[in-house]
């Protein structure tokens, strides 16, 4: 029994950014239909940013938070007006894309180096006191960070849903021409779900790096796990991705604890993803062409 | 002989360049041909790499060290074979963004296990005990003789591209890439032909991957990154991602200009070659790719021209 | 009107289609209870716009999944053992020799005109990987054939690209030709012609049709087309076949006609 609280309590504290960067995803992959490799980034970039206001000016991790966040949404602005929207008007074809995408991230990821250094960094904050959940020691840092990133994901959720610009995103999203034709901007509603998308990234990026290190391949290595959350939840609802993030932290938890190696719950998860990926199959196969 | 003249980073700088041209190559006739997109062109030559040395340092062979080696090298291309088979049968019907997963998948599974079991692999410590199947004299003239054996087998892999784009075989593929619902209705049987061409270019990636094992005398996770993938893809894209030579030339103008000309000729700083380099490569390497796609997508060589190739077969 | 034919008409291919039925989003596009189809030479397939006529040959061709029903073909004749299209996979149809052409351009924009014939005439044991040297030997094994339509077409360039809409298409039938099907389903084949092309590739169809014993359905909006070449017409129009006859006995139907297709063609 314990050992389910152990894994609940650990799963949602340590992977709740998981939620939020795939519900940041979402929205990208949603709006352009196509996978953005170079939104790992908005994560290191937030982590990053984080950190370096952080050690650079004293300023503590909730302060930071902000800033940190509403860079990276720029950043993510940013990189749609350089790269995205000129491809676009480019008619590069879907597999291109993903590929422009991937040599972004990578001179991101690159890049960034030469401006916050090669060596690991970290954040510059004290030593929070742990309480006791469930019989688990957690650190109150960590459980106001998960409260914060559950608000977060259901306040996005609840803006995508249930408010008016929230329905010209899902509107936008479904068929651009007829959303322009009935009065929408699709310019200022690109530009912000980029920014909003960018903002849930680099948020996750913060707790991401403030729990851990803040290293250039950061983003990346949550990338697959959240692009496979995004596909097996996403599918149907946008309530699927936070519901399959929880379930998947809490399995990385679990299995972390019973096999000791966090890379074995990786490893786990990667394989069922997949397969039910493969046994869900292609719901397009149904429009026939010839 | 006297290879007093060869450099030894030119020697291992050129193995590098020679075999990213083989996965550019066999990665040709996935993303150029059938339009099969692979982001974990390093798993395959990762597992080949590993089955080999596993097999050979780990497994206590009763015969002679070269039967060794072959078998060795054997498994890892069986293996990696195998691995194509599997994660292609998973790809084979799904859309872009699950070949982007299930290779991607892939490759991360490699790496994971490399590194966990490390009774086998030496996990993050990594393996050494690979040897050379010959001995010849110094070091360095048994790599030069290994180059020159790995561009035998690059340069064979070469010759069957080109003759692929030349046969029923080579026109299938393009087809199927083209447009595989019209295919088809042809009677092409797509999946099929897609499973075995998956298959059978793994198992050459995983050929190649053995082979740089071999080089390096030694097993090292951190060569399970995505760098491996993104110099293949990057030389792919650079070169022409339709085009026969396309692999060969944009390799030699990316890799070939910062792992030959970069580290062994221009007179830069010392310091920078540890990291500054490196990461700069990188960079530059994610640059190429935004900008080739957007502006010439079809990279230096350009488009596939097969009206060239059928008016030289069957112009009269 | 009926084409000369060597091959007895009861030993020719049939598809017989039952209790065949699909929707796309609750609307019922395709509902068929019981049709039979080859029992002449050629056959028209005519209805307004949205009947479900493109649908219809979709699901023959399993290239659409039906909601329910069955499609078979009987290869020898309406007494031979049915083959049971609708439980395989696409690409067997050309292998049990029915063939599609397409109602919207499709082409392979890689391929020259030479390319796409001989990607057609290739069989699959031409096109394993480790076959590298037989380009010769396929082409020469239908060469003649090859030949022939380009000559008759008179494509300007057979080692270039198709370039107009029309050339395309005409591609587009030359492949399924090349396939020696024997049933053949011809979407609008017509639309995008030239019109001394299109009358060409109705010679060309009437000649395999009756030489060969190919049977053919046309689905077409080009009645001229329609009345010229078939001996019997099926009538569709929202999702059903609502009539059947020579193409007489449809024309005169004049009221349903005029409703849907237009006065010019009512009557005679």
């Amino acid at each position: 029994m314990q050992f389910v609280a152990d894994a609940i309590v650990i799963g949602l504290t340590e992977h709740a950014p998981l939620v939020l960067a795939a519900m940041g995803f979402f929205l990208l992959y949603r709006l352009t239909g196509l996978i953005n490799v170079a939104y790992s980034e908005t994560i290191t970039l937030g982590a990053y940013f984080g950190m370096w206001l952080n050690t650079t000016f004293g300023l503590g991790f909730y302060t930071i938070l902000l800033p940190a966040a509403v860079i990276s949404g720029l950043i993510s602005v940013a990189t749609y007006f350089a790269v995205f929207k000129p491809a676009k008007t480019r008619n590069v074809g879907a597999l291109e894309m993903i590929i422009i995408s991937l040599g972004l991230s990578v001179f991101l990821r690159h890049a960034l180096q030469f401006v916050f250094g090669y060596p690991v960094r970290f954040f510059d904050v004290p030593l929070a006191g742990t309480i006791n959940v469930l019989g688990v020691g957690v650190g109150s840092f960590s459980l106001l960070a998960l409260g914060l990133v559950l608000a977060l994901s259901f306040g996005l959720y609840w803006f995508i849903q249930k408010t008016n610009l929230g329905l010209q995103i899902r509107a936008l999203a479904s068929d651009d021409e007829l959303a322009g034709a009935s009065g929408i901007r699709p310019l200022l509603v690109t530009v912000l779900i980029w920014f909003t998308a960018g903002v849930a990234g680099g948020l996750a990026g913060a707790f991401y790096g403030v729990g851990s290190s803040v290293a250039p391949l950061l983003g990346w290595r949550q990338f697959l796990l959240i692009l496979l959350v995004v596909l097996v939840g996403g599918a149907r609802h946008i309530r699927g991705i936070i519901f399959t993030g929880i379930a998947t932290g809490i399995v990385l938890a679990a299995v972390s604890l019973q096999l000791g190696q966090i890379l074995y719950a990786q490893l786990i998860l990667i394989v069922a993803f997949i397969v039910v990926l493969k046994v869900r199959g292609n719901p397009s196969a149904d429009t026939a062409k010839v | 002989m006297n290879l007093g003249w060869l450099d030894a980073f030119l020697v291992s700088g050129l193995f590098f360049v020679v075999m990213v041209i083989g996965l550019a190559l066999l990665l040709h006739l996935q993303l150029g041909l059938a339009r099969i997109a692979n982001f974990g062109v390093v798993g395959f030559w990762g597992i080949g790499m590993y089955t080999f040395g596993v097999l050979f340092v780990q497994v206590d062979w009763p015969f002679g060290e070269i039967w060794a080696f072959l078998l060795s090298v054997l498994g890892g291309v069986v293996m990696a074979g195998l691995s194509g088979l599997l994660i292609g049968w998973v790809i084979a019907d799904l859309d872009i963004d699950g070949m982007l997963v299930g290779t991607l998948g892939f490759a991360t599974v490699v790496l994971i296990l490399a590194t966990t079991q490390q009774n086998l692999t030496g996990g993050a410590r990594g393996l050494g005990g690979l040897r050379f199947p010959y001995d010849v004299g110094a070091v360095k003239a048994n790599e030069s003789l290994w180059l020159l054996i790995l561009t035998v087998v690059v340069a064979l892999i070469l010759y069957y591209v080109h003759r692929v784009h030349r046969v029923p075989y080579g026109r299938l593929l393009t087809a199927l890439g083209d447009n595989e619902p019209l295919a088809r209705s042809l009677g092409k049987a797509t999946f099929r032909t897609k499973l075995w061409l998956f298959t059978l270019s793994s198992a050459g990636m995983g050929l190649l991957g053995a082979m740089f094992g071999v080089m390096e005398r030694f097993l090292a996770v951190g060569n399970i990154g995505i760098e491996i993938t993104l110099a293949a893809i990057v030389g792919l894209v650079l070169g022409g991602t339709a085009r026969v030579w396309g692999g060969v030339v944009g390799v030699v103008l990316a890799v070939g200009f910062f792992d030959i000309v970069v580290q062994s000729y221009l007179p830069l700083p010392q310091e920078w070659y540890t990291q500054a380099i490196p990461v700069f490569r990188e960079m530059l390497f994610g640059v190429v790719l935004i900008v080739v796609l957007m502006f010439r997508p079809f990279g230096v060589l350009g488009d596939m021209r097969r009206d060239k190739i059928m008016r030289r077969a069957h112009g009269s | 009107m009926a084409a000369e034919t060597t091959v007895p008409l009861d030993t020719r291919p049939r598809i017989h289609l039952e209790k065949v039925a699909k929707s796309f989003d609750g609307r019922v596009v395709v509902d068929v209870d019981d049709l039979v189809l080859g029992n002449h030479p050629i056959e028209g397939l005519i209805g307004p716009n949205g009947a479900g006529k493109t649908t219809l040959m979709r699901l023959i061709m399993h290239s659409t999944r039906l909601d329910r029903g069955r499609v078979a073909l009987h290869p020898d004749g309406p007494e031979s053992p049915p083959i049971v299209l609708s439980e395989m996979p696409t690409h067997h149809m050309a292998h049990h020799g029915l063939v599609k052409t397409n109602q919207v351009i499709m082409d392979f924009e890689k391929l020259t005109i030479l390319d796409s014939l001989l990607l057609s005439v290739a069989r699959s044991k031409d096109e394993r990987p480790h076959r590298l040297f037989n380009e010769d030997e396929v082409y020469e094994r239908r060469a003649e054939d090859i030949r022939a339509y380009l000559e008759r077409f008179g494509f300007p360039d057979p080692l270039g690209y198709a370039r107009s809409a029309g050339e395309k298409k005409l591609l587009d039938i030359i492949r399924c030709l090349l396939l020696a099907p024997r049933v053949l389903l011809l979407d609008e084949p017509a639309a995008g012609l030239p019109e001394d092309v299109r009358d060409r590739m109705m010679d060309v169809v009437k000649e395999k049709s009756a030489s060969d014993g190919m049977s053919v359905v046309i689905v077409e909006h080009d009645l001229e087309v329609v009345w010229s070449l078939s001996e019997y017409v099926h009538f569709m129009a929202e999702g059903r076949v609502i009539l059947q006859g020579d193409p007489e006995e449809i024309r005169q139907h004049d009221t349903v006609i005029e409703k849907y297709l237009g006065s010019e063609h009512a009557g005679s």
